[in-house]
């Protein structure tokens, strides 16, 4: 009954594509499955695939809450897998017997956001941090203060429009523990926050490509493998490796409870893991794969890939309690307000 | 027309009505005053903390204070929309009258022109705006081309925000602001100059009385929209500063807080209401004048 209601409210409009046979509903970040691949898949199978993207774990988390969101495999990060998992939004798959599992790196399996892997099989991992516009910026990027404590790059940095990422990296910086629950610790990470917002031009997760590629801004709060995929275009950037460490994140493929496409999702999924789709893969999306790839193949290595092979801690992001939420919550509409 | 048949065939209407209108605000309403669930969505229930939370938070001490950030960002939003129809109001009213002077032909043309946007998506046309206020884009590149100083940042302050609502709004306020001085008998504007009126005159006692149904039909076109914008704040203001639409957003998403977002939608669908009743009342009394 709930999601029936739901599904009508104004501020939530969902797709509700037929459940036919034949097709796979994915939702997934953007631009983050390789497009040749779908087609493979597609004439492989004769399955028809529909991607749609977002830009942050918050919306896929809201979608799936609306109910009947119509998607048959979605993939969002660790911590937020534990929270769909726990709030019975995931549909059980026994993601342990499939082979995309055998072809999992073992650091990846039994951790504590899918601890009997049920419901997900990892497809890309990597760090969240910063890049800068070398044509514009030509300091040290070695620590979050060059960010958080600007002084050349005041009024020519953007950071994302979520907190998630950001409030982590400010806590790495601060050497406060993610997701406490402790008021005064968190008082810290607004008060950081917060005089740095003068500095900050804008709180935004679009076109970042384009703003910093084009050194709209010199400075960036973004993922690894983009900047790795911005900079081989051309374009003069680097990924920071600040000392204090990396904010981590692992997307898995997860189904959605009553997806109505789920067996599709299976064979997707298994597709996807082969070692020559998962290379194809790497080559297309440029952040680490959590599945064995054939290395004679890949295109990024150690010596031209910097960014995805960071030498300095990388903390992946909780779960964090309601209560430790909250305080996330209040330091960024307090700094937004 | 007997009586049954003037009741069934209203059906299809309030039934209409009843479930794309009513039912889903009185679902927004109950989830406004639902027990919030711990990772988002919620629980029906009764509980008016959310109402609380407008105007008291726990502040960094425990102790439950009296917060003005929310009704900040509510004043703020009035303030800005009211900001985008006053600039569509004095942008509009040339930009019909014009219209209005031209042959038949033309006036269709130039119609058809004012509507044209509205065939392009609403992102693509709000994206095009980062194009022309961005760095090194085309309003900076226009301005030192007639000598002006090496300026930026245009994009991402609130003068970016309202350019963007004044854009995307400004059709629904040249439309019926149109229709209003089309109908304007030239007769009058000279019969104004015959009564030794000047220009100003002309337009201060006849057109925009006039014009004044229209103006008013438009400025409520315009500044309801405005309340609840989201695109413009986001995407033109850089985020920096929430909006009734961006701090309703953040709540549905980050924040996992539905019952407060329902909420603040709530106190926005009120606002609107307030305005709608405020131009029925003045539209009631000025028909009774007419009287």
């Amino acid at each position: 009954m709930k999601k029936l209601l739901l599904a009508t409210t104004l501020i939530l409009p969902v797709a509700l594509p037929a459940a036919a046979e034949g097709e796979l509903n994915i939702y997934a970040w953007a631009d983050s499955i390789s497009p040749e691949l779908i087609a493979k898949f597609s004439e492989e199978t004769g399955i028809e695939v529909n991607v749609d993207s977002f830009s942050s774990n918050e919306d896929a988390l809201t979608k799936l809450q609306a109910g009947s969101s119509g998607y048959d495999l979605v993939t969002p990060s660790q911590h937020f897998v534990k929270i769909m998992a726990d709030e019975g939004l995931l549909e059980d798959i026994d993601a342990y017997e499939l082979d995309a599992y055998d072809q999992l790196d073992e650091r990846w399996q039994g951790q504590w956001w899918d601890p009997e892997n049920d419901y997900s099989i990892p497809l890309a991992y990597g760090t969240a941090g910063f890049s800068v516009n070398r044509d514009k910026y030509d300091g040290p990027v070695d620590s979050w203060s060059v960010l958080f404590e600007p002084t050349d790059l005041a009024g020519s940095i953007a950071l994302l429009s979520y907190p998630d990422e950001v409030v982590s990296a400010a806590q790495l910086y601060l050497g406060v523990e993610y997701c406490t629950e402790d008021k005064a610790e968190m008082k810290k990470v607004y008060d950081l926050l917060m005089a740095q917002k003068p500095a900050v031009v804008a709180y935004t997760s679009d076109n970042i490509e384009n703003r910093l590629g084009s050194g709209e801004v010199a400075a960036h709060f973004w993922w690894d493998g983009n900047t790795l995929r911005l900079r081989n275009s051309g374009a003069h950037v680097e990924y920071a490796m600040p000392k204090e460490g990396l904010v981590g994140w692992l997307d898995s493929f997860v189904v959605p409870a009553g997806a109505a496409n789920i067996d599709n999702a299976k064979a997707f999924i298994e597709f996807m893991s082969t070692v020559e789709n998962a290379t194809e893969q790497y080559n297309y999306y440029a952040h680490s794969a959590p599945v064995e790839i054939d290395e004679s193949k890949a295109l990024y290595t150690k010596e031209n890939a910097p960014e995805l092979f960071p030498d300095v801690p990388v903390v992946f992001a909780q779960a964090c309690s309601p209560a430790a939420q909250d305080l996330v919550t209040k330091v960024w509409t307090d700094l937004l307000q | 027309m007997s009586r049954t048949f003037r009741f069934w065939g209203l059906v299809p209407a309030w039934a209409l009505m009843l479930l794309t209108l009513i039912v889903p605000i009185l679902i927004v309403a109950g989830v406004s005053v639902a027990e919030r669930g711990a990772y988002g969505g919620f629980d029906w229930g009764f509980d008016i903390t959310s109402y609380r939370q407008i105007l008291f938070t726990e502040g960094w001490t425990d102790e439950l204070e009296f917060d003005p950030k929310y009704l900040a960002i509510i004043a703020r939003t009035l303030i800005f929309a009211g900001a985008a129809t006053a600039i569509c109001v004095l942008l509009a009213l040339p930009v019909a009258y014009y219209i209005a002077q031209q042959s038949a032909r033309l006036k269709i043309v130039l119609l058809y022109l004012v509507t044209l946007p509205f065939w392009v998506s609403m992102i693509v046309r709000v994206y095009a705006w980062l194009i022309i206020l961005g760095n090194d884009g085309l309003l900076e590149r226009v301005y030192r081309l007639f000598g002006g100083a090496d300026i930026s940042g245009f994009l991402f302050t609130p003068g970016a925000m309202i350019t963007g609502m004044v854009y995307s709004y400004i059709p629904l306020m040249i439309l019926p602001v149109y229709a209003s001085v089309e109908k304007i008998d030239p007769a009058l504007i000279e019969a104004s100059h015959d009564l030794y009126g000047g220009r100003w005159t002309a337009l201060r006692r006849v057109i925009l009385p006039l014009a004044a149904p229209g103006l008013t039909a438009g400025s409520i076109l315009v500044f309801v929209p405005s309340l609840g914008t989201v695109l413009e704040p986001m995407l033109l203001g850089g985020g920096k500063q929430l909006m009734m639409g961006t701090l309703i957003q953040t709540q549905f998403g980050g924040a996992r807080n539905w019952p407060f977002g329902a909420a603040i939608a709530m106190v926005l669908l009120t606002l609107v209401v307030i305005v709608l009743l405020l131009n029925a009342r003045r539209a009631t009394r000025q028909a009774e004048v007419a009287l």
